[in-house]
């Protein structure tokens, strides 16, 4: 009899039972890891990527900013609603921007990061201008909201 | 719905394990956490429902149930009683259907066990009973315990006391109610059960049938009758 | 008359409580990116819900029993617990995403931070809780939440081309930008916005509640047949609007002010004040459900007295649960966790809950024990199989398409 008192076949098949649990386990691990990041990937790919999410991120909320400011001036809003949702644009263009910011662009990319970058850091800061107008009640200043509009079509384009 | 008053007979972990308690008020009493049996020469009659969790804890399995009732022990280390149910004694018993419901309204209504009953030899619970492993040549390996079936009914007249075993393998209550002659669909889900227990084991208590709490097993000879589940 | 004006009340309250923040903010992001591609999920999610909705009505209104009280019966002291643990857990989840979608609801009204609204909210809702009749909580919010209309609404004075918005149900006229992966990942999502868990906690439960009989199958099953498709149309004209004012400007939505943006395009400021009202009293309302369920599914496992038709004193664990509960969801929202966020991982793990809850309901709606004649037909089981196989799949695939699209992100 094994320590735990159960005869032998019995401890076999559980440690065989154990074997298996283990070895999906790993399985279902190493499907998963590639997704998760744990398993490092190549520097140019994850670049890639985290560069895609973040100008479309961007475009999405400085698009939203526009969107915002042009019902204002409508008034179809109230200046609160105005004012959160554009600074909410504000503060999710910010992190689109150092998600990227973060990521140590490999050699290939150095000059796609320069420019993607600095893109990027333009949308901010009119994402930024637009919410102090918001809170200003300033809502039809049209060159803020052509250079809006600007910005987002070069963010959508320059997304690979 | 059907009573176990009209079924005359009704197996203790389906139908009155879990089920819910009400007092003559219609205030929630607690649930069927264990049922305590007595041994009367040689036959297991049942005598009381247990409620609280030093009846349920330790259903929760050897390991795992005595681990959490160890721990519920120490949360409470300063009181005598801490290991000891609430007792409802079958006479409080009104009525059983999808609830059993007791004769006198719920404050005050359960008594804490006294320590006498629960080092009484005599007695036992049903809890520690389902999943005991059961030996017999004609029954897989890994086959348990998996429900007392009783004749008679909670506050009923007439005997009232385990008549048969059910035994196989799998774990007691995953049945989910499909080994009873009437037949509630969904087919399909009826289907896998049956096939998931398709070696599960209806066997009268009598000769060649030994159900051994100290060792803790259920014995089952050869000169014993094993019946299938349904019918 | 009054038995007429008693139906009507029931319908439109249903109505009204079918949407809360899973479904307001997982369908605005569904329709902003994936256009009308994923609608037909909504009408999956619909009848599913519908289906076993008007299966544990049954249950209790013929054995007087919840759904959560049959579970441990069903599945024993240790599946039980297991199903308990996750279905609180989940429920939990869902009751802090409501929390913080009053508060943010509330913070497109004053521009007040909604990290300072949420202990006021949350405050609230306990009190509502602890005092108000439940027949109150149900009809007064269930009634304003008939405001989210105004999406119906916005998207008719929208004037999108229905013909393009038709065209785009299909699924294969998915947005090619998006991934196969991602659109699998909002169709768990939406699903499990659609199929919540607690609803049918909370259906059940207010059922014993209000000690219906076999006399109410017929109203109830009025309620769930014409109330509960008709909030899901809500969810859909929700997922529209998106689809016609974002999908074309590449807006993605992830916040609650831009959910109701196509509101203020359509209808200008009074019926933007209309559809925030409607954000108030829908995340308000199932805030209260998901408390309440979160304090009858522990009450019901452990066979304590629970209900709001009992007085506090009479069933002072629940209230009790329930306090502790609201103390939880406000904690966690103060350690500032964006609230849509939230939202999005309790849809998501309320598809993988739906297995635990859903099985159970099946199994206990044909037994003759609980239901004598009512048990079900064999219409109700052959859509109650396939559903159950449908959930359990949503339910497999929901981690890995959570892990492998980053959560939606792609």
């Amino acid at each position: 009899m094994s320590r735990t008192g159960r005869p032998a076949p019995l401890a076999a098949a559980a440690g065989f039972r154990g074997t298996v649990l283990t070895v999906a386990l790993v399985g279902v691990v190493g499907v998963l890891a590639p997704g998760c990041g744990i398993v490092s990937r190549p520097d140019a790919a994850a670049w890639d990527q985290q560069a895609q999410r973040s100008l479309t991120d961007a475009a999405s909320q400085v698009s939203t900013a526009r969107l915002a400011l042009e019902t204002a001036a409508e008034r179809r809003t109230w200046p609160a609603y105005a004012t959160v949702v554009v600074a909410k644009a504000e503060e999710a263009a910010g992190t689109a921007e150092e998600d990227l910011a973060r990521l140590q662009a490999p050699p290939q990319r150095a000059d796609a990061a320069a420019t993607v970058l600095d893109l990027l850091d333009e949308a901010v800061s009119l994402v930024a201008e637009a919410r102090a107008h918001a809170v200003e009640g300033r809502y039809d200043d049209s060159a803020l909201l052509d250079d809006l509009d600007r910005i987002a079509g070069e963010l959508e384009q320059a997304a690979p | 719905m059907v009573s176990p008053a009209d079924r005359n007979g009704y197996d203790v972990g389906l139908h009155l394990l879990d089920r819910q308690v009400i007092g003559a008020d219609d205030r929630l009493v607690g649930k069927v956490d264990d049922v305590e049996l007595v041994d009367q020469d040689g036959a297991l009659v049942p005598t009381a429902l247990l409620v609280g969790l030093p009846a349920l804890l330790p259903r929760f399995g050897r390991r795992v149930g005595g681990g959490l009732a160890r721990a519920h022990r120490l949360i409470r280390e300063a009181a005598a009683d801490q290991e000891l149910p609430l007792v409802a004694d079958f006479d409080l018993i009104e009525s059983v259907g999808s609830d059993v419901r007791l004769s006198q309204p719920a404050p005050g209504l359960l008594h804490r066990m006294a320590h006498e009953r629960a080092a009484d030899p005599q007695r036992c619970r049903v809890g520690p009973l389902l999943g005991m492993p059961v030996r017999c040549a004609e029954l897989p390996r890994r086959s348990k315990l998996l429900d007392l079936r009783m004749v008679g009914w909670p506050g009923g007249p007439g005997e009232h006391r385990v008549t048969a075993l059910l035994v196989g393998p799998g774990r007691p209550g995953a049945l989910f109610g499909y080994d009873r002659s009437s037949e509630p669909g969904p087919a399909v889900v009826a289907a896998v059960v049956a096939w998931l227990h398709r070696h599960a084991r209806v066997v009268d208590l009598g000769p060649g049938v030994e159900l051994d709490r100290d060792a803790g097993e259920v014995r089952i000879g050869p000169e014993a009758s094993l019946a299938p589940l349904r019918g | 008359m009054k038995r007429y004006f008693a139906v009507l009340l029931g319908i439109l309250t249903a109505i009204g409580g079918f949407v809360d923040i899973g479904d307001l903010v997982t369908n605005a992001q569904v329709g902003a990116r994936f256009g009308t591609s994923l609608v037909w999920v909504v009408l999956v999610g619909v009848v599913g819900i519908c289906v076993f909705a008007e299966m544990s009505g049954r249950i209790a209104a013929v054995s007087h029993r919840a759904t959560f009280d049959l579970v441990r019966e069903r599945l024993g002291p240790r599946m039980g617990l297991l199903n308990l643990v996750g279905s609180m857990l989940v429920t939990l989840l869902t009751f802090i995403a409501e929390i913080g979608g009053v508060a943010l609801a509330l913070q497109l009204v004053g521009s007040v931070h909604h990290l300072l609204v949420v202990p006021f909210v949350a405050a609230a809702v306990w009190i509502v809780l602890w005092r108000a009749k439940f027949s109150a909580i149900e009809n007064v919010l269930g009634l304003l939440g008939l405001a989210l209309i105004a999406f119906a609404v916005a998207l008719w004075q929208l004037g999108p081309d229905w013909g393009e918005l038709a065209a785009g149900l299909s699924p294969a006229e998915k947005p090619a930008a998006e991934g196969w992966a991602t659109y699998a990942f909002f169709a768990v999502a939406l699903f499990g916005a659609a199929m919540t868990p607690y609803e049918v906690f909370f259906f059940s439960s207010g059922g014993v509640e209000e000690r219906w009989t076999s006399k109410d199958i017929g109203v109830m099953r009025a309620n769930v047949f014409i109330g509960f498709p008709l909030g899901g149309l809500l969810s859909v004209a929700i997922a529209a609007c998106a689809a016609t004012v974002f999908l074309p400007e590449g807006i993605a939505v992830e916040t609650l002010g831009q959910v109701g943006l196509p509101v203020a395009v359509g209808l200008g400021k009074i019926g933007l004040a209309v559809v925030v009202l409607g954000f108030f009293a829908a995340t308000f309302g199932a805030a209260c459900e998901t408390g309440l369920s979160t304090g009858y599914s522990l009450a019901q496992y452990f066979g304590f007295p629970w209900g709001k038709y009992v007085r506090p004193r009479e069933a002072a664990g629940f209230h009790l649960i329930l306090l502790i509960a609201t103390v939880i969801a406000a904690g966690v929202l103060l350690t500032g966790v964006d609230p849509i966020m939230v939202t999005e991982v309790s849809v998501v793990f309320s598809a993988i809950a739906l297995p635990l809850t859903y099985f159970p309901i099946l199994v206990v709606a044909n037994d003759p024990d609980y239901l004598g004649e009512h048990v079900n037909g064999p219409v109700a089981n052959a859509i109650g199989v396939v559903y159950l196989v449908v959930i359990t799949v949503a339910a497999l695939a929901a981690i890995p398409l959570m892990v492998v699209t980053s959560m939606g992100q792609g």
